[in-house]
Order: structure tokens, then sequence, then C-alpha cells
């Protein structure tokens, strides 16, 4: 499903984000990315989304290398990806329902399509009775929520998020991340990137600690070694 | 591509061209002004082309024939001359119609009394050109034929004109140069600041999968929109303007006395509309192209 092969990543700057990783996260499995500030979390998920091209190494996603991925193909690389960021990244002149019909739309979903997916997956994340309001006038957790209506509602094979609890306080926090592992039990794959030890551990899943750039860890359990 | 997503673009591409209203306003205002110039260098060429096309039609070289060339002399000249690249129509004069045509035109019989019988006048062809910048180069391959006594051609009048239209040719194809350079120029500039305004929009719809062409959709038509409002307004000014101008000066003694006609904008409008058309889609376009460059990249 997601395979990095000797995968680095140096930027232009000079800074080698990470060096010469190798993992792979199965269809249907759920793993975190842990490892404290500037350790490469953000970098391993911009290259899973062919947002930064890695300088060495071989990326494959679903079984194609995509490595050398056409620019044009990219999009419908990402089709298969729902992407979910710490900063809710929603539309603020567009209503709860039109966000997340948004992407189906940018898609060129049809409208019936539209009409029948969006208040499904509205009511998965718990925000059915919330669908006329704007962004503004939800709290963070709500707006995070519906970040992530956006993100499965094309039905994508795996699911990515970058701190997706960074800005919310711990309850809301765990509540978002039920609701992770809701669609995982749905058979969607999780990568999610955190600093969030209490919920890593409570967790209990697998987690591949990244420290300057190189995987200290990979294995199932909590956020520190046993 | 299914309806929706053309009514979907245009929907788009028009709420974003009046978002950024001075912007557009300005580039607007820009691309006329310079449109402007260069339509009124290009209907001054389409009516120098005109006259040259009139003058082409009438203006002819006489050639004399020597006096002591026979018929049968004659008649080969006359096969020569019209197998020479560029000429259209070689038509015999003799001597008796030269006589003639002289009667008339001075109009009084009883000048020419007793030149029946010594015609001092030389038979001769008439040749007209196919175009007029081939005329050295008829005269002289004409000069190289046997029995030709003299060439007799309006040369500076045709070499005047030939490069008057020569320099409106040149002038106005800088000025389009220009006009193409600035009006890119300034539309993708504006296209770039809604760009930047709807930077997240752009940034979402490419982590959900969205197609370059389906992001640039709707500034490539804000593009086009800019471009077309500004051909036609320039086309309504240009016309007020050249029938303001043909009013004053088209019925002018000068103009009547040469016996040339210039162009009614109405003969011109279509190509008029047409080029700038091609003008304002293409260079919507182009901008639009180019203001995106950066934002398509990740
Ligand atoms: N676009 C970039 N250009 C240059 N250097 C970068 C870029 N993005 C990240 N870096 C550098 O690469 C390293 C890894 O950054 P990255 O964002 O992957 O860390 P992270 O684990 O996500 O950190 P955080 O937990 O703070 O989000 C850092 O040293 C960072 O400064
Ligand atoms: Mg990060």
């Amino acid at each position: 499903m997601i395979e990095f092969r000797n995968v680095s990543k140096k930027y232009e700057t000079g800074t080698e984000a990470i060096h010469n990783i190798n993992f792979k996260i199965n269809k249907g499995e759920f793993a975190f990315l842990v490892g404290s500030s500037g350790s490469g979390k953000s970098t391993i998920i911009k290259l899973i989304l062919k947002e930064e091209e890695p300088t060495s190494g071989n990326i494959i996603i679903n079984g194609k290398d995509t490595t050398f991925l056409k620019p044009s193909r990219v999009p419908f690389l990402r089709r298969s990806m729902g992407i979910v960021f710490q900063d809710f990244r929603l539309l603020p002149d567009k209503t709860v329902y039109e966000n997340v019909a948004f992407a189906m739309y940018v898609v060129r979903a049809t409208p019936k399509h539209i009409r029948r997916q969006v208040p499904m997956v509205l009511s998965l994340v718990g925000l059915a009775n919330k669908a006329k309001v704007y962004p503004n006038e939800l709290s963070g957790g709500e707006q995070q929520r519906v970040a992530l209506a956006r993100a499965i509602v094309n039905n994508p094979s795996m699911l990515i998020a970058d701190e997706p609890t960074g800005n919310l306080d711990p309850n809301t926090a765990w509540d978002i991340m039920e609701l992770l592992n809701d669609i995982n039990l749905r058979g969607t794959t999780v990568v999610v990137a955190t600093h969030a030890k209490d919920i890593v551990d409570k967790m209990n899943k697998r987690v591949i600690r990244i420290d300057k750039g190189n995987i200290v860890r990979d294995e199932k359990g909590g956020y520190d070694e046993v | 591509m299914r309806f929706n997503v053309v009514s979907y673009l245009i929907k788009e591409g028009f709420k974003s061209t009046f978002k950024q209203k001075k912007m557009t306003g300005a580039s607007i205002i820009i691309m006329c002004a310079t449109m402007f110039i260069f339509g009124l260098f290009f209907v001054i060429g389409e009516n120098v082309n005109s006259v040259i096309t009139q003058i082409e039609s009438q203006q002819g070289i006489q050639i004399f024939i020597d006096e002591d060339a026979t018929d049968a002399e004659i008649e080969t000249l006359g096969n020569q001359i019209r197998a020479i690249p560029g000429v259209n129509r070689a038509t015999f004069v003799s001597k008796e119609d030269a006589l003639n045509s002289m009667k008339t035109t001075l109009g009084d019989e009883s000048l020419f009394e007793g030149w029946d019988e010594e015609n001092p006048f030389p038979a001769s062809y008439f040749v007209t050109l196919t175009d007029l910048s081939l005329n050295e180069q008829v005269q002289s391959e004409i000069l190289a034929l046997d029995n030709v006594d003299e060439i007799q051609s309006e040369n500076t009048t045709i070499n005047r004109l030939q490069s008057l239209a020569n320099g409106i040719q040149i002038t106005t194809i800088i000025i389009l140069i220009l006009l193409i350079i600035i009006s890119i120029f300034i539309i993708s500039y504006t296209i770039k600041l809604t760009v930047h305004a709807r930077r997240r929009e752009i940034s979402i719809m490419k982590y959900v999968g969205a197609t370059n062409g389906f992001i640039r959709g709707p500034f490539v038509v804000e593009g086009v929109i800019i471009g077309v409002i500004s051909a036609i307004i320039t086309l309504v000014i240009l016309g007020i303007a050249y029938n303001a101008v043909m009013n004053s000066i088209g019925d002018s003694v000068l103009l009547q006395e040469m016996g040339f006609g210039l162009l009614s904008f109405s003969e011109m409008f279509y190509l008029v509309l047409g080029v700038y058309l091609i003008l304002g889609v293409g260079i919507g376009v182009l901008g639009s192209a180019i203001s995106m460059r950066k934002y398509l990249k990740v």
C-alpha cells in the first residue's frame, strides 16, 4: 500500500530531512508517525502525497512506483488519498456542506452522486445537523470533522493526517482519533503524524518513530519504547 | 466535457474577473489603448493596400515598339511580354488607336488634320501588373526583349506608394508585438492577483486531486473575458473614430481628383473584429497560463 525503499530527502536549502528510510504500511493498517519537532514527519507525508520528490530511493503507492509518475498523473494518485492537516484548511465562504461537496465537485463527480454522498459522510462524522453552517461558526473539533468528511468523501483507499489533533484540546483530540479509528475499521489505511503521546499510548497501534530523519523504532505499542 | 463543468468554468471565470474590479478595469483600459493604436495602423495599412490595388489595376507600363518592327515581330513581342511573371495583361495599341485616343483626350479633331497619313505615334503594348512590387523587375526584363524602343511608366509614384505600404506594415508589426507583450504582462498580473486571492482554494483543489486543467480553467476564462471585452470596446471606439475621420476627409477634393476611394469601416468590420478577437483570446489564454505557472507546480 505505502512502501518507502531507501528514501532520502534533501531540501534545496541543504537540510537533509530524512536519510535512507525503509518502511511498509499494508492495506487496512493504522500507523502513527511520531518524533520530535523537525524530525521529518511532515516530509514523509509530503513525499507520500508527491508534494515533494525524494532525492533518492523509491516510493511505492498501491503497488505502483511513483518515482517516475508523470506530473499529469499526480492528481489521480491523490484521489486515492484523503488528507487532513492540523489547521483544517476549510474554505471560509462555503458552508459545511459546500466544503465537503467541493472535494467531489473538483474531481467532477455527478450532482446526483454528490447529493447522495455528502449527507452520508456528514452523518458519519456526526455533523448531519451542521450542514448549512459556516466554518467560523464551528468549534475546532467540529471543523476538523468537516475536514475529515472532506477527506473521505471520495472514498480514498488511505487517509493521511499531519498532526490532526495539534490544535485541539485532549478530549476533542480523542474524539477525532476515535473517528480516525472508525474510518480505519471501515477498511481505509490510516497514517497519522503526531506529537500526542497520550493518544498514541492509548490507541496501541503501530508506531514508526523518526529521529533526525532516521527510523529508530517501528513496532506496535505506545509512544515511547517499553 | 459534461455541461456542468462548462457552466462551472464560465461561472467561476466571471466571478474571479469581477472580484478584482480595479485591476480588471485597469487592464481592460490598457489593453484597449494598445489595441486602439494597433487598430489605427491596421486600418491605415488596409487603406494604403486598397489604394495600391486600385493603382495596380489602372497603372500600367507603356512599351513603345520600334517603328520598323513587322506585324509578326510585334505579335512575338506581345507573347514574350505576357510570359514574364508579374504581367497581368498586355494590350496592343496600334498607331491608329494611339492617335484616336489622343483625339478623344484633346476633344478637338481639327488639330490633327493630315496626321492620319503621317501618324507620329508609335505602336505600343499597354502592360498591367499583378503586383506593383514587381514593377522594376518586369521593366528590366521587357527592356531586354527585341523591338522595344522605350518604356514609360510612373516609377516614382509606384515606388513611393510601395515603400509607404512597407513602412506601415513594419510599424504595424512592431506595434502588434508591443501590444502582445504589454497585454500579456498586464493580464497575467491581474490574474495573478485573483490566483493569489484564491490560493487556499487552489491548494485544497490540488490535495483532493483536481487536475491542473480543471484548476486553470476559470483563470483562462478570466483572461479570455478581459481580452474579449477589450476587443469589443476597442472595436466600437475605433469604428466611431474612423467614421468621424472619414466624414471630414471623405469628400476632400484631393481624393476625388485622384479617383481613389477609401475603405468604409463596414468593409473592414469583420476583418478587424476577427483580428481583435484572435488577439484578445490568445493574449487572455497566454496571460493566464503565465500567471498560473507558480501555483500549479506542487
Ligand atoms: N520546504 C522546506 N525547505 C527546506 N527545509 C525544510 C522544508 N520543509 C522542512 N524542512 C526541514 O526539514 C526538516 C524536517 O522537517 P519536517 O517538517 O519534516 O519536520 P516535522 O517532523 O514535521 O516537524 P514538526 O513536528 O515540527 O511538524 C526540518 O529541519 C525542517 O527545517
Ligand atoms: Mg510537521
